[in-house]
């Protein structure tokens, strides 16, 4: 019997993918003032692939692929870190990460249903 | 996952942004100060900002950040930032935030105003007074401001996902 099933490793994964994302914000956030900082992001869709393809060989999940943002306006001291689109990913990453723990709460919660199903 | 490294982050920045606001009132409140403890007038203070948390050499930050008034980067400061930024991908153990590398006074010259019976007139009748325009150091505070206002709020959303994190086990 498998408390844990190929559904809820896969959302695990989503939630770290989720917390990387919210890290590099928040990098990204700290260092708005500081000369010469250039925005770091992550592809979410390509790192996403690559872990629910890897999620049944139980290995734990690869480091993603970090890169420098472009498309981004340099502003005069060299850095070209924007505070709405920072703010914007960062609801965007902090309702991802609810929506997958409401997910994995769903999951646990059904197996306890399984367990005091006696009970009722 | 290191859930809480981000709130190091974020924090290192709130205390950043709190230093160099509090640098723009000690420039404001010192701003017709024509006599400090070393006999000269009060220069103006502005800070200099360095991504990671200050465990790089002090040669290397005083490289960086000891030019007087100097704000733009420099080739080592470039590459120290893409080092700090590949530590990011998912070791856990870097906490990339950012910190203030040097507090540095300004090298501008200061004003000099006509007023013989002044104290500290010099022998022409000149007083110095530190060249410190308001407006700019209002404009600083606003953006120290803003800036501690967006980190504040990157902290209350790592705090609201560690909380909805516990409720999966609830």
């Amino acid at each position: 019997m498998e408390i844990a099933t190929r559904l809820s490793n896969e959302i695990a994964r989503y939630l770290d993918l989720n917390t990387r994302e919210i890290q590099l914000t928040a990098a990204n956030m700290a260092n708005i003032d500081t000369p010469g900082y250039r925005a770091v992001g992550m592809d979410f869709e390509a790192e996403m692939r690559q872990a629910m393809a890897g999620v049944d060989g139980n290995d734990t999940l690869a480091a993603p692929q970090v890169f420098q943002v472009d498309g981004l306006i340099v502003r005069p001291d060299g850095n070209d870190v924007s505070m709405d689109r920072e703010s914007l990913n960062l609801a965007q990453a902090q309702l991802k990460f609810k929506v997958g723990a409401a997910l994995l709460k769903s999951q646990y919660s059904e197996t306890m249903n399984a367990i005091h199903a006696d009970a009722k | 996952m290191n859930l809480f490294g981000m709130i190091d982050q974020s924090g290192s920045a709130m205390q950043a942004e709190r230093m160099r606001a509090e640098v723009v009132a000690a420039n404001m409140a010192n701003a017709e100060t024509t006599r400090t403890p070393n006999g000269t007038p009060y220069r103006r203070q502005h800070v200099v900002f360095a991504a990671g948390n200050g465990d790089s050499s002090f040669a290397e930050q005083f490289g960086q950040a000891g030019q007087l008034g100097q704000a733009f980067p420099t080739q080592q400061t470039a590459l120290n930032l893409q080092s700090v930024a590949g530590d990011l991908s998912g070791s856990g153990t870097v906490a990339p935030g950012v910190h203030i590398a040097a507090v540095v006074q300004d090298s501008a010259p200061p004003l000099k105003r006509y007023d013989p019976s002044h104290p500290d007139a010099d022998a022409e009748g000149y007083v110095s007074y530190p060249d410190i325009n308001p407006l700019t150091e209002m404009v600083d505070l606003m953006g120290a401001t803003r800036a501690y206002g967006l980190n504040g709020s990157a902290v209350q959303a790592e705090k609201s996902m560690i909380a909805s994190a516990l409720e999966i086990g609830k």
